[in-house]
């Protein structure tokens, strides 16, 4: 039995680390934001990956589906993308016996891989027509409801730069992705990597080393691991300490915050401290996993109020506060 | 054993590991805080010793304390899921035990929490407990040791006012200082001496009332009563040993007219009544050997002897007498027997003397105890007297006192005179204090004119005179107006012994405010009165003599 797990466990560790690397190939310096898109993958979540132009997000993203034996579709939001640009739409078929009827028409979201980039150039209306297909999986034109593929992953990426002509996420579509993940800029040792395979003839090429019913194995095994009430109860507050009400509200909390995680926040926690026990050849979820995965899991969770927003206020100073201020449980 | 018998096992293990560190540590620094007051107050002992009763409170409240800390400590346990807790962060385990022990006490029908308690346990069982959880003795403890060990060393620093609380010791509730100690131990010398003469328990009286004296039992003027007491105990029955010294001068001029009763005449001149007595032994011994003529001598010489006695000598005169008698009749053994007996009368009154002597002196040592005890009570309060500060002047009586004159305070402390004759300044600051809170005038101060008003807050208790000291014996005197024309000589030699004045000073009150008396007690004399006061004077003042410019 212990045996049937920990070969589960190994084989888990051994195919997210097979796709680290083959993306790793490519994408130079950015092994946590790597880790965490694998993490979003695998925990049927989505990721917005956040960073000034030319960080390699897109490059990430397109890596990622290469290295997956998966469908990709590539959505570039531009302010006049319509909902039909995503979903599809239906078309009007003319069939051999001259009869016309409607038929539908798949958008690029019907994929395993989607990458939304620069969702937030998008109105949204449009940005609105990702909402269903990220939380139910389905897409519903006209009177049909159409289901998508499993996996199904958005990487949605937006440049936090340029606010001229964008449109920032409404907080019901911030709150669907498991993950944001912010894309810092490389190191001087990483550029080097990065031009060095980059300004060569031969580029880096990759494997696919992951399948469809590996991904949902995998993530069946991510389920499977077991949490401790106290560890799960550690969970529990730091999400609630995130609103500014007490009794587990930070002093930062109260005073910058408008409102605080939802229970996805919650659920990004636990799902996300899984995979890193998983990733650390643990059976249990610790608190270290908890907090290794706080930063991503809730800072698009946290809204700051007028306040936060008029200091700039960094949601992540709010998120450590209540870290260093949560107790472990005993 | 089970997965879950072995956490549970390591659990109950590591939970009392560190159970027994946490009270070492503790323990230690409970014991630096206990030993602090301690140390504390023997610090603050050498410098103002404290009463035993105050030590034994405060020390015993002290340790009740600590050892309710201690007990309530000791019983104080950990529980299970502190101890996981504890072993995760200390073996960097994530929290497994904990995760663990969690899912032992709430079980899941899952393969996977299964199998986490089982790795759990298998890592349980590889921890090294020794090593995680190593026995030390705590820093603090050290501090606890040298702490402890100046509070030792403290209790045997050499200095007078140091007393040894490990050998329960504490600081008496009245100290004798070196000079009351030193007269004492003089006095109880002499008592134990006049003791072994005169089979009397004064020593021990006497080492009882300073027991109680530094026990707290009594205060010093309770003790200068005792001491009091005891003086008149001495007193009683005393020797009235000028008397008795001419008496025997008397009686050894009378027995020199005996050839052979000559060198007992010279012994008992010379004081040496034991040598006397041995004499008359002698004589009485070789009592047949005499010639008629020697005896004849003898028998005159010893009826003169026993002729008007003086007082105390009247036995010895009755013996002598009998002997007398008994040579006259030529009862030869009669005189002999009656020769033996005057001379036991005179071993006896040897030996009555010697104690009288030392009974004397321990009398003298105690009256010193005793003023000295009473100043101390009673502090510097100025002797009363228009005109007279003495206190101020400060100047030694040099061992004469003045016996206090109506009208006048006769404070013995504030008369400036000091036991041992030195200078009459009492140095002592408390009696100062005292005299200021009593109500008293300090020496020098605002009414300048040496009265002593009995203003609000004086004592109106009696207080006794200071000790006369006059060395001067009265003979015989001879007092006009007796029946015999002063022909008969009395002695009057009681009131010329040495010995305190019993005449109690009683202040006595008035009505006056303080300011009222002092308004007629001003020695000033407005100017335009002064010709018509001096021709008062001069009209009332006695004829002129020859003495008389």
């Amino acid at each position: 039995m212990s045996t049937a797990i920990d070969q589960q466990v190994a084989s888990f560790q051994e195919r997210f680390n097979r796709v680290k690397e083959e993306v790793s190939k490519v994408i130079v310096g950015s092994g946590e934001i790597i880790d965490g898109v694998i993490m979003s993958l695998l925990a049927s979540g989505h990721v917005l990956l956040e960073g000034v132009p030319g960080l390699g997000k897109t490059k990430l993203v397109s890596t990622l589906s290469d290295v997956m034996h998966l469908k990709f579709s590539r959505i570039q939001f531009t302010p006049d993308l319509m909902p039909a640009d995503i979903t599809g739409t239906n078309v009007v078929q003319e069939n051999a016996m001259g009869q016309k009827f409607l038929e539908f028409q798949q958008g690029p979201i019907f994929s395993n891989i989607v990458l939304a980039d620069e969702v937030n150039r998008a109105t949204p209306k449009t940005q609105s027509a990702l909402l269903e297909a990220m939380e139910e999986r389905s897409v519903t034109v006209g009177k049909t409801t159409h289901k998508l593929d499993s996996p199904f992953f958005v990487l949605a990426t937006q440049n936090p730069l340029e606010m001229e002509g964008t449109y920032p996420l409404p907080e019901a579509q911030l709150d669907r992705f498991f993950l944001k993940l912010r894309v810092g800029y490389p190191t001087v040792e990483s550029l080097h990597t990065i031009l060095n395979r980059t300004t060569k003839v031969k580029e880096p090429q990759v494997e696919r080393v992951l399948g469809q019913g590996e991904v949902l194995e995998m993530r069946k095994t991510v389920r499977a691991v077991p949490i401790a009430r106290p560890v799960q109860d550690y969970a529990i507050r730091i999400t609630l300490a995130t609103h500014p009400r007490p009794p587990y509200a930070q002093p930062l909390t109260m005073k910058y915050v408008r409102y605080g995680s939802s229970p996805r926040g919650a659920q990004a926690l636990v799902i996300g401290g899984k995979i890193r026990a998983l990733l650390n050849n643990r059976l249990h979820v610790s608190c270290e996993d908890i907090r290794s995965v706080a930063y991503g899991a809730l800072r698009h969770r946290v809204l700051l109020n007028f306040e936060g927003e008029a200091e700039r206020v960094e949601t992540d100073t709010v998120i450590k506060e209540i870290l260093e201020n949560t107790p472990e449980p005993k | 054993m089970s997965d879950k018998e072995i956490i549970v096992a390591s659990l109950n293990r590591v939970e009392r590991r560190i159970r027994t560190n946490r009270l070492l540590r503790e323990l230690a620094l409970s014991a630096v805080v206990f030993i602090a007051l301690p140390l504390l107050l023997k610090v603050w002992d050498l410098f103002d010793p404290l009463r035993g009763s105050t030590v034994s409170v405060i020390l015993g409240t002290w340790v009740l304390l600590f050892a309710a800390y201690l007990v309530w400590r000791v019983l104080q346990k950990g529980t299970l899921n502190d101890a996981a807790a504890s072993v995760d962060l200390q073996a960097d385990l994530h929290d497994e035990l904990k995760t663990a022990f969690w899912f032992v006490n709430n079980p899941r029908p899952s393969e996977w929490v299964d199998a986490q308690v089982h790795r759990a346990a298998v890592n349980a069982q590889r921890l090294n407990f020794e090593h995680l959880y190593p026995r030390r003795i705590p820093t603090t403890s050290y501090i606890a040791a040298a702490m402890i060990l100046v509070f030792v060393s403290l209790n045997f620093v050499p200095l007078s006012l140091n007393h040894n609380w490990l050998t329960l010791q504490a600081a008496p509730a009245f100290a004798l200082n070196e000079k009351e100690a030193a007269i004492l131990k003089q006095t109880q010398q002499l008592l134990r001496k006049a003791e072994k003469l005169k089979q009397s328990d004064v020593a021990q009286k006497l080492e009882d009332i300073v027991q109680q004296l530094q026990e707290g039992k009594i205060d010093a003027q309770q003790a200068a009563q005792m001491l009091d007491n005891i003086q008149s105990e001495l007193e009683e029955g005393n020797l009235d040993a000028a008397s008795i010294n001419e008496g025997l001068e008397e009686m050894a001029k009378d027995l020199q007219q005996s050839d052979k009763l000559d060198p007992t005449a010279q012994a008992m001149q010379n004081k040496q009544l034991n040598l006397a007595a041995d004499e008359l032994r002698k004589l009485a011994e070789k009592l047949g050997l005499n010639s008629p003529k020697d005896t004849k001598e003898m028998q005159k010489s010893l009826e003169q002897a026993a002729e008007n006695p003086r007082p105390g000598l009247d036995e010895l005169a009755k013996m002598l007498k009998e002997a007398a008698e008994n040579l006259k009749n030529g009862q030869q053994d009669a005189a002999q027997a009656g020769l033996e007996s005057a001379a036991n009368q005179l071993d006896a009154l040897e030996q009555r003397m010697e104690a009288q002597d030392l009974k004397n002196l321990a009398s003298k040592e105690l009256q010193s105890l005793k003023d000295s005890l009473q100043q101390r009570q009673q502090g510097g309060q100025k002797q009363g007297g228009r005109g007279q500060q003495q206190q101020a002047g400060g100047k030694a009586q040099g061992g004469q006192g003045q016996k206090p004159q109506p009208g006048q305070q006769a404070d013995p402390n504030a008369q400036g005179q000091s036991q041992d004759g030195g200078e009459g300044e009492p140095s002592d600051q408390n009696a100062q204090n005292n005299a200021s809170q009593s109500g008293a005038p300090m020496p020098g101060g605002n009414d300048g004119n040496g009265l002593m008003p009995s203003g609000k807050g004086g004592s109106d208790a009696p207080r006794e005179g200071a000790p006369t000291k006059l060395d001067v014996k009265l003979k015989e005197e001879k007092v006009q107006g007796m029946p015999d024309g002063g022909e008969k000589p009395e002695n009057l030699e009681e009131t010329s012994k040495q010995e305190r004045s019993r005449l109690d000073y009683r202040n006595v009150k008035s009505d006056l405010s303080p300011a009222q008396k002092d308004l007629l007690n001003q020695d000033r004399i407005p100017w335009e009165y002064r010709p018509l006061i001096k021709d008062y004077f001069q009209a009332i003042r006695p004829a002129a003599g020859p003495q008389k410019k």
